[in-house]
């Protein structure tokens, strides 16, 4: 029975690649847009204007504070009522990235708060303009704090897109739970899936640890 | 140069700078002494609005810094700062370190950056330093890169925050003599500082605060032979038991 089992698997497999490679679309978009805005509110977080400051702890603080699939059907099922259709694979980009934008963004902001202010001080007295002392002389120092966690969010963020199964996105988790309907060795089929969700994850530890490592060797130098 | 008119500073609730009234011309070198607290950075980070002041006037190379709208990074640029603490970049090498500003605000080429680059670490005597970073040299070398970093952009004044206080005792003297240099050069400077020495080869006025409230201003010998106030007097006691 079980080598019928596995011999089905293997048929369909191909479906799984499917799953894997939308899991992949999904949380590789939703990273990079994340990066993007986690940065830029991280820096407005860190930055002088209380008020812009606070505006965006709200945020945070309710990204942190409520489930991630209630967020996602918050984007999917109440956007609508306003008038805003949105598919399942965009709810899901936009879901993923307003949470990986709460957790990059303090993320960053606490490794620029972490450099000293007279390297601000100093930038500032040559001559360098605000985005010039943030890009020149502030960021590269805060990317030693910033790096390893960053790379271990990402990980989250990978793990996170398994709920967006819940709207209809067909990715990893999605094609698990469709297997077990016509295989039903759920074991086998979510090994498989763990297994691939693992090969992309991986990396990406392997990755944080060796960057936290020699983020440890630089900080002895500096 | 520069023009301080009753000028008054407060953090919250604490009066700062009180109704202070400077003039240093070009070319002038002038020291800045008095007690723990009494306002000596805070009045040289007026000008270059490190710290911005409430009321008064100040006018640095005719530009008005107590008008917001001044645009102070051009005016950044034409002066040069030197913090106790240094404050090098730690992930760039002394040259880079030299070189930043010139680059990107000065626009010069990278070929021309270098090149002037090595001259100022060659002024400040450290020529084979450029590689380092800072963590690999003394508290003096780093301090010699730090004032290159500053004369790099070709400054119209050099203003000195306690340069020398963080400083082992034997390193003090190696500094002292690029300012003394630079003096000598006749560079516009306002140097913080304790170390009578330097105030007495250099400077042609000294000037003592006390909190808040700028109390004396006279040659380096009549200030430090006879002071005008009690509390000056009590001050340079001090200083001279040290
Ligand atoms: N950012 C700040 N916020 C609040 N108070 C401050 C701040 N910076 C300085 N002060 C206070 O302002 C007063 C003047 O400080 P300042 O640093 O100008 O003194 P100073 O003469 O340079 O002293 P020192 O010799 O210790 O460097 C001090 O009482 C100090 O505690
Ligand atoms: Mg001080």
């Amino acid at each position: 029975m079980i080598a019928h089992y596995l011999q089905r698997l293997v048929e369909i497999f191909p479906f799984f690649l499917k799953g894997l490679w939308m899991t992949v679309a999904v949380s590789g978009l939703s990273l990079i847009l994340s990066t993007i805005f986690g940065f830029l509110l991280g820096t407005l977080r860190a930055g002088n204007s209380r008020i812009l400051s606070g505006v965006i702890g709200i945020y945070v603080s309710f990204i942190r504070g409520t489930p991630f699939v209630v967020q996602i059907f918050i984007v999917f099922f109440i956007f609508p009522e306003w008038g805003i259709q949105l598919d399942a694979f965009p709810a899901a980009i936009i879901s993923l990235s307003v949470l990986g934008t709460a957790f990059l963004c303090e993320i960053v902001a606490g490794g620029i708060k972490a450099v000293e202010k007279g390297q601000w001080e100093a930038a500032a007295s040559s001559g360098l303009g605000p985005i010039q002392q943030l890009r020149l002389v502030i960021l590269p120092q805060a990317m030693q704090t910033i790096l390893p966690p960053l790379v271990g969010q990402y990980v989250l963020l990978i793990k996170d897109s398994s709920v967006v199964s819940v709207i209809g996105v067909i990715e990893l988790t999605r094609v698990g739970w469709m297997t077990v309907v016509r295989i039903p060795e759920g074991l086998m089929v979510f090994t498989l899936v763990g297994i691939l969700y693992f090969s992309i994850s991986y990396p990406l530890i392997r990755l944080s640890n060796n960057l936290e490592r020699r983020m440890a060797v630089e900080q002895v130098r500096l | 140069m520069i023009k301080f008119k009753d000028v008054n500073k407060w953090f919250g609730k604490l009066h700062v700078l009180k109704d202070v009234n400077l003039q240093v011309a070009a070319g002038e070198v002038v020291v800045i002494c008095g007690p723990s607290g009494s306002g000596k950075s805070t009045l040289i980070r007026c000008i270059n609005r490190l710290e911005k002041f409430q009321k008064g006037e100040l006018f640095v190379d005719n530009f008005p810094l107590h008008d917001h709208s001044t645009n102070i990074t051009n005016l950044r640029a034409e002066i040069g700062f030197v913090f106790q603490q240094f404050h090098l970049y730690p992930h760039m090498t002394a040259l880079e370190n030299v070189t930043l500003a010139p680059i990107n605000v000065r626009k010069i080429n990278k070929t021309d950056a270098v090149k002037l680059g090595h001259e100022k670490l060659a002024r400040v005597g450290l020529s084979d330093k450029a590689d380092s970073y800072p963590s690999q040299l003394s508290g003096g070398q780093q301090q010699r890169v730090a004032i290159a970093r500053g004369l790099a952009m070709s400054p119209k004044i050099m203003l000195f925050d306690e340069p020398t206080s963080a400083l082992d005792p034997e390193m003090i003297g190696e500094v002292l003599d690029v300012m003394v240099q630079l003096a000598r050069d006749g560079m516009t400077m306002c140097v913080v500082t304790h170390e009578m020495e330097f105030a007495r080869q250099v400077a042609h006025r000294v000037i003592f605060m006390d909190q808040g409230e700028l109390l004396e201003s006279g040659s380096p010998d009549q200030f430090f032979d006879n002071p005008r106030t009690d509390r000056a007097a009590v001050f340079i006691g001090k200083i001279l038991t040290h």
